[in-house]
């Protein structure tokens, strides 16, 4: 990540603070999103990810912040270049697929060969090749969501701000969706979205930022995140459990009957606990259990 | 994007939505029929009377006929004559209904042989010019100088003054008012209707979420009245259009001297009216959180409309009053009732040019706070808003 103003296809956030009444709904809120990189953004509802979004794209005038595209703020021909799938689902109910893709991206500023033809590409990618004259109504919740996608993707914009892009679609349309967004990054364009899959995000995404009350509670990727966790242990000993009970700074966890798992402080030594387990019975298993995203998600809310 | 090109781009996505209703489609024909019928069916109605064929028999009747053309027309009955050379030719025509009269007048006498009676009417007209004739001749056999006789036979004009004269025929008048009146409160209220339809579907649907990231709200509301607005005006041309056609082809009616300002006046009334209401529909159409909720935030506005229509009928009854006038200024009322008026009374042209820049000026005024309710209520999520509210927020 750079942090120059220097042109690049960067979004930047910084302060960005905003309340509803007397409730702040972003208190602070920064990040980046470069080009090429996925940015997972997660919290929990009411956290401030659709707040942050609709600030992103203009929908929503922050009170204050700073939100800025290749270095400068973001204005309203940058958002041309931006594709945005907001929260809940905005499609003309009784307009068919095709001159819906059509209409937003000339909108956009495309002519109407170039829409045409992007729109019918997308179409083709996203496999609704075979529903371009349906009506959006008469589509499945599943094929809506990708005609959402489509809308956001269909004028080839630098920029993806996907709301929740994954809820409710079953698994090989959450597949195909990724597969997607991953060619786009790997063409260079920057996409940030939220979702409260976590398993999701942490397959997908480049880089996380996590949001709690408005305010980043972490942000990073995955092993920078994972840092954050205490060292886990996952130790199997056929010995009757509390054999760990005494040493010094060892926490149990769970035991989940393939062997107890136990964070360990950091003075504490790894060795320490295997002698233990072995005094205590043979071991069956001993090794470093590699945390999740929901792991890492859990260990910072609670605090 | 520049301005204009996406204007016309949301502007061209609303009329083709339109124009998939068949609605519309049904509307335009029926007001479209309506119109040409009131046009006309008065013209077919009121065709004028045939004139009685009067047969004079001989050359002697046959001298009487510019007395008998004169008196008839003084007492509005129309008559054909018909030279007849024998009095057995004029029976049988008369039996043969070719006349409906046979005179033969001859020394002292004279007869007027009918199938079964004679109109009392006609009957006077015939003995007026017989007696004439026959005093006429009897005063020249008396030895009184042609010119004598006829300056004894001059009569005296009967000049007719009314004490309480019968008001001049509103009939037509009324129906070109009431079907003025009514083609404008149907279209500027459906058509405003429309326009408050089509901003709570976007917002309602979250499709204005995607718009308002791309399209400035102005643009995307201008673009939006100007789509319906343009259906409406094609609509109410085509009615418009094909009553001046029929006006042209029907060469007596009833309403054809009203007609040719009317038609063009109703034309021109809807936009104005259409422009007032449409803002106003739209601010209301963004303070909705469901579909079915336009009912009661278009309300408040579409009552000034049918206040308007309603007190059409009064000013059919008393179309010179000086409220009508008055009311013909008053912006939101003025798309009704200017027309109507036109309808009913003479207007001077610059009532009419004032009234229609008042009503432009409200229409500006009105557009320039829809578009701040607009612009801050289609994207909020939450219940409906009221007015008030509406008014308070979007001025913060």
């Amino acid at each position: 990540m750079s942090a120059a103003a220097d042109g690049a296809p960067t979004l930047r956030v910084a302060g960005l603070r905003h309340r509803f009444g007397e409730r702040p709904a972003v208190d602070g809120v920064e990040f980046a999103v470069a080009g090429g990189e996925i940015v997972g953004l997660v919290g929990r509802n009411g956290a401030g990810k659709t707040t942050t979004m609709r600030a992103v794209m203009g929908i929503l005038q922050p009170q204050e912040g700073e939100i800025t595209w290749r270095g400068h703020a973001v204005g309203f021909a940058d958002r041309l270049r931006f594709g945005y799938m907001p929260e809940e689902r905005g499609l003309y109910p009784q307009m068919k697929v095709l001159p819906q893709l059509v209409y937003f991206a000339r909108l956009c500023g495309l002519d109407r060969t170039t829409a045409e033809r992007n729109a019918g590409e997308l179409l083709g990618r996203l496999d609704l090749a075979a529903r371009a004259q349906d009506q959006a109504i008469a589509l499945s919740h599943g094929n809506q969501q990708r005609v959402q996608l489509a809308v956001a993707m269909v004028h080839d914009p630098d920029l993806f701000v996907l709301d929740e892009p994954f809820a409710g679609l079953d698994p090989s349309v959450v597949d195909d969706l990724s597969k997607i967004l991953r060619a786009e990054a790997d063409r260079g364009r920057a996409i940030l979205f939220s979702s409260h899959q976590l398993d999701l995000v942490e397959r997908l995404c480049d880089r996380t930022v996590v949001l709690e009350h408005g305010r980043v509670l972490a942000a990073g990727t995955l092993d920078e995140l994972r840092a954050r966790l205490p060292r886990r242990l996952r130790v199997k000993v056929d010995a009757p459990p509390g054999w760990e009970r005494g040493l010094a700074g060892v926490h149990a966890e769970d035991d989940d009957g393939d062997g107890v798992l136990l964070d360990l402080d950091a003075g504490a030594d790894a060795q320490d606990v295997l002698a233990a387990a072995r005094a205590a019975g043979p071991v069956e298993q001993f090794g470093y259990e590699r945390g999740h995203l929901v792991d890492v998600y859990r260990e910072l809310v609670r605090r | 994007m520049s301005g204009a090109p996406t204007v016309w781009l949301v502007a061209r996505r609303e009329i083709e939505e339109r124009l998939r209703s068949r609605t519309i489609r049904i509307m335009t024909a029926l007001s479209a029929v309506l119109v040409v019928a009131v046009i006309v069916v008065p013209s077919i109605v009121h065709t004028p009377a045939k004139p009685t064929p009067v047969g004079l028999v001989g050359a002697s009747t046959q001298t009487l006929a510019p007395a008998l053309q004169r008196a008839a027309s003084a007492a509005g009955v129309k008559l054909r004559l018909v030279d007849v050379s024998s009095a057995a030719a004029a029976r049988a025509d008369v039996r043969a209904k070719t006349l409906d009269v046979a005179l033969v007048v001859g020394g002292d006498r004279a007869t007027a042989q009918v199938r079964q009676d004679l109109d009392s009417t006609l009957r006077a007209v015939l003995q007026a010019v017989v007696s004439e004739a026959h005093l006429r001749s009897a005063l020249a056999t008396s030895g009184l100088s042609p010119s004598a006789v006829g300056r004894a036979l001059t009569p005296t004009p009967l000049a007719v003054v009314a004490l309480n004269p019968a008001p001049p025929d509103q009939t037509a008048h009324s129906l070109a008012a009431v079907i003025a009146g009514l083609l404008l409160y149907m279209s500027i209220a459906m058509y405003g209707n429309a326009v408050a339809q089509g901003v709570a579907q976007e917002k309602t649907s979250r499709t204005a979420e995607v718009l308002l990231a791309i399209v400035r709200p102005s643009r995307l509301l201008a673009g939006k009245v100007l789509g319906i607005g343009l259906v409406g005006f094609v609509q109410i041309g085509v009615t418009v259009g094909a009553g001046l056609v029929a006006n042209a082809l029907v060469q007596r009616a009833e309403i054809p001297s009203t007609a040719w300002v009317l038609l063009p006046m109703v034309l021109l009334w809807f936009l104005l009216g259409f422009a007032l209401y449409a803002f106003a529909c739209a601010a209301a159409g963004a303070l909705v959180a469901r579909q079915e909720e336009i009912g009661f935030v278009t309300m408040p506005i579409l009552m000034i409309l049918v206040i308007s229509f309603l007190l059409m009928y009064v000013a059919i009854a008393t179309p010179s009053a000086s409220w009508l006038t008055v009311v013909s200024f008053v912006p939101p009322m003025a798309p009704v009732l200017m027309p109507v008026r036109i309808a009913l009374v003479h207007v001077p042209i610059w009532q009419v040019a004032l009234s229609a820049a008042l009503t432009l000026a409200a229409g500006m005024l009105v557009a320039a706070s829809a578009a701040r309710i607009y612009s801050f209520a289609l994207v909020r999520g939450g219940a409906r808003l009221s007015w008030g509210e509406a008014l308070r927020l979007s001025r913060s």
